[in-house]
């Protein structure tokens, strides 16, 4: 596919953070705030990787899903796209989009396995009703650019073979789709940034590495920070705060 | 628009025209685009039965097309949904590669080939710098617009246009474009693949026929190796090592010229290349594009000023193209257009992508927390205060976390003021 960064649709498209934190007019309405916005989302967003861990897809697939996710909102509401049918909808396009198709009825059938509250009952013809609005917010641009691949470039030439180093970086990523990050920095970036934390929390010294690569420091270490702040402020999110945040998109 | 004049608009804007004809997946309709006033094809994706929603295939040609955006790649102008059906809008092609090869009343000049060739190699570059395999390259798979243009088209979508001739079925059609290696059975292909087919698209278009129309298989790559002498090892080392490898006698290599002996011995040596049996010695599209014989005399023709088949007026479609008339310079479909159009079932199989499979494989959630429940939002990497450390996972406490918050600050300092 298409594996040139710079000049695909996603490098185009990438937004500024004021124009991520934007809450739609109609989620406005119902007293949907910042906090709340973000909170649906990371919510929606382990939603999808739930699903993903039982029908076993890729990380891949995963993070395509979170991307189409929080790519669709930020042109349309959540009173017009229920988050509780766009998580499964973005994992069904996203495995089909990553070649890798998952039948939307197994989607269906965790979907009740995971959640009793009739507010997550969706059926297949929910699903592909929905696919389509989802395409349609996405303009129809599919491919998305992930920090995996960079990540299995950049360790290597940064001298960083052992396991554990891997694994955190790749969790570090992993963790980033909890954020927008993906929809604000190239990939390589935010593998930069995630290797850079690793290395700090590994003791690990990358400094001359990192010297010698022509990319904006401050901006690997601003990324670094949010991501240690967001880590910081995950503590405080209650299964409360995400129910009532939710409860707002409620009818009626 | 009224219905009583045929016509009809869709999702506000494309005034539908005569259908042109029926894929696999759905209608191809002519229609105006009332916006720009262009003539457009709308292929109506039908959603399969299966209840598996928007066509898988028909999903890949739109992910493929919006990254692709080239002079010589057909452009996917809109999409919209209607009626619970997806349109895709493509620009309106007149014609393509096939017709012009198979119509005797055309003469292609040296000048003519060179820049079909030219193009065809273009639009294949811009695919294979995205990663894109074609893997359907073929004359009626190269488009031709109103203004010459020549585009790739069919990303994995049913053919809007099919092919004209009914005796070969889709299949043996393909295999006259494939390459030795596929024949060969192999699972891992590159870009050459395309290349190999281009080769056959120049030498079709330097024969007027097709060049390898190989039976079966087997007989294909007999045809390849009748025609430029059975590989020995220390051409492709690689031959004997792929699955579906078997010993062929060896014929000598007749003399390239014997072939084509009307060329010059630039266009000689380009095809050559192309032609090469080791898929990783062959030539790429973009290094065929810098051959001297894209830059020596005869130049590529302008597009604008390549023969293109006559549009017939008689003919089936003649009541629906005469809706053409008051809409000014609006380019005719060619009649065959519609008898073109069949069922093409042929679907290389799954191997699309091989290069870029695998690529983030086995590498999957390790780091996944796993146990999570609801009240508790999954992370993967935990870094939660001072917290019982699992074993395998790295945590970090409060006094280490601005320890590093300082590190992250403090570090690259001297760079940054």
């Amino acid at each position: 596919m298409a594996a040139n960064f710079w000049t695909s649709s996603q490098c185009k498209q990438l937004l500024e953070q004021e124009e991520v934190d934007v809450v739609h007019p109609l989620d406005k309405e119902r007293g949907i705030t910042v906090e709340d916005f973000k909170l649906i989302k990371l919510h929606t967003a382990n939603y999808i990787w739930k699903l993903a861990q039982n029908v076993k897809v890729r990380q891949r697939v995963v993070a395509t899903a979170v991307t189409y996710m929080r790519r669709a909102y930020t042109r349309k509401s959540m009173m017009e796209l229920d988050p509780r049918l766009v998580g499964p909808t973005c994992l069904y396009l996203a495995t089909k989009a990553e070649e890798c198709t998952v039948q939307a009825r197994l989607l269906v059938f965790y979907i009740k396995k995971l959640y009793s509250d009739e507010k997550y009952r969706y059926e297949i013809k929910d699903i592909l009703e929905m696919e389509m609005k989802i395409l349609e917010a996405l303009n129809y641009y599919l491919v998305v650019f992930h920090p995996y691949r960079p990540l299995s470039q950049l360790l290597p030439d940064a001298g960083i073979s052992d396991i554990s180093m891997m694994h955190v970086t790749w969790g570090l990523i992993n963790d980033t789709y909890k954020m927008d990050l993906i929809l604000i920095h190239p990939p390589h970036i935010i593998a930069l940034a995630c290797i850079y934390i690793a290395s700090v929390l590994k003791e690990k010294d990358t400094t001359a590495w990192f010297e010698e690569l022509r990319v904006d420091m401050n901006l690997v270490k601003n990324i670094s920070m949010e991501i240690l702040d967001f880590y910081d402020n995950h503590k405080s999110i209650t299964e409360e705060k995400i129910v009532t945040a939710l409860n707002k998109l409620n009818k009626g | 628009m009224a219905e009583s004049d045929g016509s009809k608009k869709v999702a506000d804007r494309y005034l539908k025209r005569e259908v042109l004809g029926e894929g696999t997946y759905g209608v191809v309709f002519k229609a105006i685009d009332t916006k720009t006033g262009q003539v457009v094809a709308i292929k109506k994706i039908r959603l399969g039965k299966q209840k598996e929603g928007v066509n898988f295939t028909a999903l890949r040609e739109i992910k493929l097309l919006k990254e692709l955006k080239d002079p010589n790649i057909i452009e996917l102008s809109d999409a919209f949904p209607h009626k619970g059906n997806l349109h895709l809008v493509f620009e309106f092609m007149e014609t393509d590669l096939e017709a012009v090869i198979r119509d005797r009343n055309i003469f292609l000049s040296p000048g003519d080939i060179k820049s079909y060739i030219q193009m065809t190699l273009k639009g294949l570059a811009v695919c294979h710098k995205k990663w894109v395999l074609h893997r359907d390259m073929k004359p009626n798979n190269l488009l031709i617009g109103a203004n010459g243009q020549l585009k790739l088209a069919d990303f994995g979508l049913a053919r809007i246009f099919g092919s004209p001739d009914r005796r070969f079925t889709h299949q043996v059609f393909a295999r006259w474009y494939r390459a030795p290696e596929l024949l060969f059975g192999t699972k891992q292909y590159g870009v050459g693949v395309d290349v190999w087919a281009a080769a056959c698209i120049f030498a079709e278009l330097l024969l007027r026929r097709p060049f390898l129309q190989g039976s079966s298989d087997i007989d294909q790559l007999g045809k390849i190796f009748a025609a430029f002498g059975t590989p020995k090892p220390s051409q492709w080392p690689d031959m004997v090592y792929l699955p579906d490898y078997v010993e062929y006698q060896h014929v000598p290599a007749p003399p390239l010229r014997s072939l084509f002996p009307m060329t010059s011995d630039d266009t000689l040596d380009l095809l050559s290349k192309m032609f090469t049996y080791d898929p990783k010695v062959r030539i790429s599209a973009q290094q065929a594009l810098e051959h001297r014989y894209f830059t020596s005399a005869p130049l590529p023709t302008d597009p604008s000023k390549l023969p293109r088949p006559a549009p017939k007026k008689e003919s089936i479609n003649s009541k629906a193209l005469d809706y053409n008339l008051q809409e000014g310079p609006v380019v005719l479909s060619p009649p065959r257009k519609t008898r073109r159009v069949m069922p093409n079932q042929e679907r290389t199989d799954g191997n699309a992508y091989a290069l870029e499979k695998n690529s983030d494989q086995g590498n999957d959630a390790r780091m996944a927390t796993g146990g999570f429940t609801n009240d508790r939002i999954p992370m993967s990497v935990d870094f939660s205060v001072l917290g019982a450390r699992p074993p395998s996972r790295p945590t970090i406490n409060s006094a280490d976390k601005s320890c590093l918050k300082r590190k992250l600050d403090l570090e690259f300092l001297p760079e940054e003021e």
